[in-house]
């Protein structure tokens, strides 16, 4: 009875004693991370198609995102993301139907400054680029279009032609007739 | 001369090493037995109910995370439980033995907090080490399910957010095995201890009747010989699939609340083993429209969690949010004989009575 | 040479002082402060030795390494968090009864220093060789309690109060069984001088003829010393850390150092009573009886710690009755069956 079990509890700190450590000596080591850990995000400015899935799906607002329509098309000109206030529950991440939005393996997010916390993902150059690709693209397919319309409008001419030579040459007929 | 004796109030907590977080107790002491208690929870208060009434239906899952921290997958699990009822959605087999495997994980990672925590409260820091040893593996469990390590907002209306991972079905199977070892551990040097024993045996006796008066629930209402578990008394999900037994004590004293907890780990690791060798291929989702937005009405359902029944109540009001959340948490109810419970102890049993009633103080103060 | 080497030191000491003919009282002075300087030397090293190995076997034990960053294998740890401890601020209760609440860190280290003093660490190597030693200890060793209740009453605080009111309970109700355990052996010895003690074990440790009186004096000793499980009176867990609630910078440092001096003390006292002091067991004289005596003194402090991070914390009322209920009479019935065996095969 008294005694029996505290002797078996130090018999087992005892044997805890020899036994090999659990500690991981943190910074110098580092347990693997599993590939769908939630760490600090991540933003593909490339594959975002400006949705605002995310920003509808994040219980907490933590995302903002500021749009330009450059020549019908809608172009991210900035992306915040203020992490302070994330729940870390990964909702953005699932409801982006491009995968624009990743959760890093990145957990150590500690700042020095208040102002780095909000992470600001995009970048000036980035949107100019985009910009400039738009519009490019949008000029190009102008210009496709243009040259398209020209052609088709060439062609109905044309055809217009035809049909009024056609129809003179009808009328000529008749009057002939 | 003339000794004047009088009683002192003793201000316990908020901020106090063994309320499990910001409780408080205003205790009025007689030398060292307490005359009258008088818990005020309330300072981990945010208005959880009240946020939800701004949130879509899926918004929500990230904030019943912080109710009972210590087993988000069962908080989860409780509030989904209650828009899949509401919309009358079918989950799909795989999608209900993952949540039977996620959540009973959960329950033993919750109960291990308490075993812990019990053996710390009563000063032997050693037991609360090896428990949040083994816990550490169920959380890196967790965080190759979900990525997230506590707060796993995993469960989704519908279904889960994601398949179980590859690697997670033998890593849990290794897991349970080498977990078997540790309770023996457990009972060794916390169960087995005279000590342990003397200080928690016959104190802060909670009787049948009175435990069901104040409809406490869990394993508080158990070890008081009350054999109510709502997986076996109004099973929901697919639990009546599984062989397990509902362990009960009689005595209803604090050694009775922390046993039962211990046996409790060994019926969930049964449960596990069993879900993970019949583990169902298939989706994890059902088919759930894009926008959720149930139709007008209410339901309640209730879940047992780590520490009782955790019951969920939504009001709908046909939009896409819901009108009206409410949680009835668990150990906010167990603690209505708090101060019943503590009268006539000593300042040490306040805190051994405390520590088995298993308080997370995210749920009692929601 | 290595025996006598603490010895012959001092002798020298005395030579060179005879040598330049200071007048013999005040060589005698000297002498005698400069023995208790080196015990108070002791006494502080062994205390941050202490923290340092407290904190490696509660490690060890809970499955971790414990500190290993300060210094090699950490060993620099205890060292640093004093001067970090001595260079913050002393913060004083307003409501506190200053003089006292200063007063009590300073005195706390003084029993153990007066005691140190009659202990001998060696063969001859008593600072001061008390033939009432037993006693001197008995008597010091209760002082400790009326320092700490100083501390839990100044500090105007309630977990303060609590904890003081519980240092004079346990420390009353456990000297006696320490002392009754005590008187067992003094029965056998017939002296109460440490050395005689010492002696007395030539042929046979205590612990062998003394079992009963061996674990009551070890069980009275963790109580004593507030340690694990009779730590009531710092119950981290129920009065948060008792009488030393509010004590900030030095003043905690000096009753967290001193509880360790505590914990050397009792073992040095369980070396001496019951584990032959300074004499090598089965004739290992090769190594000096100072290495031996400090050897068996880690051997005792080590259980104790073993001991404290395996046990929870039993109850204020439970501590008592086990005290007044099983210990003393115990205790009391050990010194009667010493007596009675004395009486038999001695006389």
């Amino acid at each position: 009875m008294f005694g029996k079990g505290l002797l078996k509890g130090m018999k087992i700190t005892m044997v805890r004693f020899f036994k090999p450590k659990e500690t991981v000596q943190y910074p110098e080591v580092r347990l693997p991370l599993p590939d769908r850990f939630l760490g600090k995000p991540e933003f593909y400015y490339d594959k975002c198609i400006a949705c605002n899935q995310c920003v509808a799906a994040c219980p907490n607002n933590v995302i903002t995102l500021k749009t330009e329509t450059v020549e019908k098309k809608k172009i991210v000109t900035q992306y915040y993301f203020d992490q302070q206030y994330c729940l870390f529950c990964g909702l953005c991440a699932e409801a982006c139907p491009k995968d624009a939005l990743k959760f890093t393996k990145d957990f150590e997010l500690t700042q020095y400054k208040r102002q780095d916390i909000k992470l600001k993902f995009v970048n000036p150059e980035q949107v100019a680029k985009k910009k400039a690709e738009v519009l490019q693209a949008a000029l190009e397919k102008q210009a496709a279009q243009e040259k398209q319309a020209a052609q088709e409008k060439q062609a109905s001419a044309d055809k217009q032609i035809a049909s009024e030579k056609q129809a003179a040459g009808n009328e000529a007929a008749a009057g002939v007739c | 001369m003339a000794v004047r004796q009088e009683e002192f109030v003793l201000n316990m907590g908020p901020q106090h090493p063994s309320t499990h977080g910001v409780f408080r107790i205003v205790l009025t002491l007689d030398g060292e037995t307490v005359v009258k208690a008088d818990p005020v929870p309330g300072y981990l208060h945010r208005g959880i109910e009240k946020l939800a009434e701004a949130r879509t239906y899926t918004q929500v899952i990230p904030y019943t995370d912080r109710l009972d921290y210590l087993a988000s997958m069962l908080m989860n699990w409780g509030y989904v439980q209650a828009v899949e009822k509401l919309m009358g959605i079918e989950v799909p087999l795989r999608a209900e033995y993952i949540r039977v495997i996620v959540g009973e994980l959960a329950r033993i990672a919750s109960h291990l907090v308490a075993t812990g925590a019990m053996a710390s409260d009563l000063g032997g820091l050693t037991g609360f080490l090896y428990t949040f040893r083994d816990r550490e593996e169920i959380l890196d469990l967790f965080e190759m399910v979900c990525g997230s390590r506590l707060t796993a907002s995993y469960m989704r209306i519908g279904g889960v957010a994601k398949d179980l991972p590859e690697g997670f079905v033998p890593k849990a199977k290794e897991f349970l095995k080498k977990f078997t070892l540790s309770l023996a551990e457990y009972n060794g040097l916390i169960t087995g201890n005279e000590i342990f024993q003397r200080r928690t045996k016959n104190v802060g006796i909670l009787s049948a009747e009175k435990a069901v008066d104040m409809s406490l629930s869990g394993p508080v209402l158990r070890a008081s010989g009350v054999g109510h578990d709502l997986r076996k008394v109004r099973p929901y999900s697919i639990y009546p699939q599984f062989e397990f037994e509902v362990p009960l004590r009689t005595n209803g004293d604090c050694f009775d609340r922390y046993y039962l907890r211990v046996l409790e780990m060994a019926e969930s690791v049964k449960i596990i083993e069993q879900a993970l060798a019949s583990l169902p291929e298939g989706p994890v989702m059902a088919k759930i429209p894009r926008i959720i937005k149930p139709p007008a009405g209410e339901v309640y359902t209730e879940i047992e969690s780590s520490k009782g029944i955790m019951g969920v109540y939504i009001v709908s009001d046909g939009s896409p949010k819901p009108y009206r959340v409410h949680f009835r948490r668990p150990s906010f109810i167990n603690l209505g004989y708090l101060a019943e419970m503590v009268r006539g102890w000593k300042v040490a049993d306040v805190v051994a009575i405390l520590g088995s009633l298993d308080i997370v103080l995210g749920e009692v103060d929601c | 040479m290595l025996e006598n080497i603490f010895v012959s030191s001092l002798n020298w000491l005395k030579n060179l002082m005879a040598a330049v003919e200071l007048p013999a009282p005040l060589a005698d002075m000297l002498i005698l402060v400069i023995k208790l300087a080196a015990i108070l030397g002791f006494i502080l090293i062994n205390a941050l030795w202490l923290v340092y190995m407290e904190r490696k076997v509660s490690a060890f034990i809970q499955g971790r390494i414990g500190p290993n960053r300060v210094g090699p294998f950490g060993l620099l740890q205890t060292t640093m968090d004093v001067l970090k401890l001595i260079s913050k601020e002393i913060i004083i209760p307003a409501a506190a009864d200053k003089k006292l609440f200063l007063l009590a860190p300073l005195m706390i280290f003084v029993p153990p220093l007066a005691i140190f003093a009659i202990v001998p660490f060696g063969k001859g190597m008593a600072a001061i060789d008390l033939n009432l030693g037993v006693y001197y200890f008995v008597a010091m060793a209760s002082l400790s309690t009326v320092i700490i209740w100083m501390a839990g009453w100044s500090s105007n605080n309630k977990y303060a109060l609590l904890g003081g009111m519980r240092v004079v309970a346990q420390m009353v109700s456990y000297e006696m069984p320490l002392i009754l355990s005590m008187i067992g052996v003094i029965i056998l010895t017939g002296t109460l001088n440490m050395n005689g003690i010492i002696q007395a074990q030539e042929k046979v440790w205590f612990i062998f003829l003394q079992p009963v009186a061996a674990t009551i004096y070890l069980i009275a000793a963790l109580a004593e010393t507030n340690r694990t499980p009779f730590d009531l009176v710092e119950g981290e867990s129920e009065i948060i850390s008792g009488p030393f609630t509010e004590y900030s910078g030095m003043g905690f440092a000096f009753f967290f150092l001193a509880e360790y001096a505590n914990v050397l003390l009792v073992s040095v006292m369980a070396t001496t009573l019951f584990f032959g002091g300074w004499l090598a067991p089965f004739g290992w004289t090769f190594l000096p009886s100072w290495f031996w005596f400090i050897f068996k003194v880690y051997i005792m402090v080590f259980i104790f710690m073993w001991v404290r991070w395996t046990f929870p914390r039993i109850r204020v009322d439970q501590l008592m009755g086990f005290a007044w209920k099983v210990l003393v009479p115990l205790a009391i019935a050990n010194i009667f069956l010493t007596g009675l065996g004395k009486y038999l095969f001695l006389s």
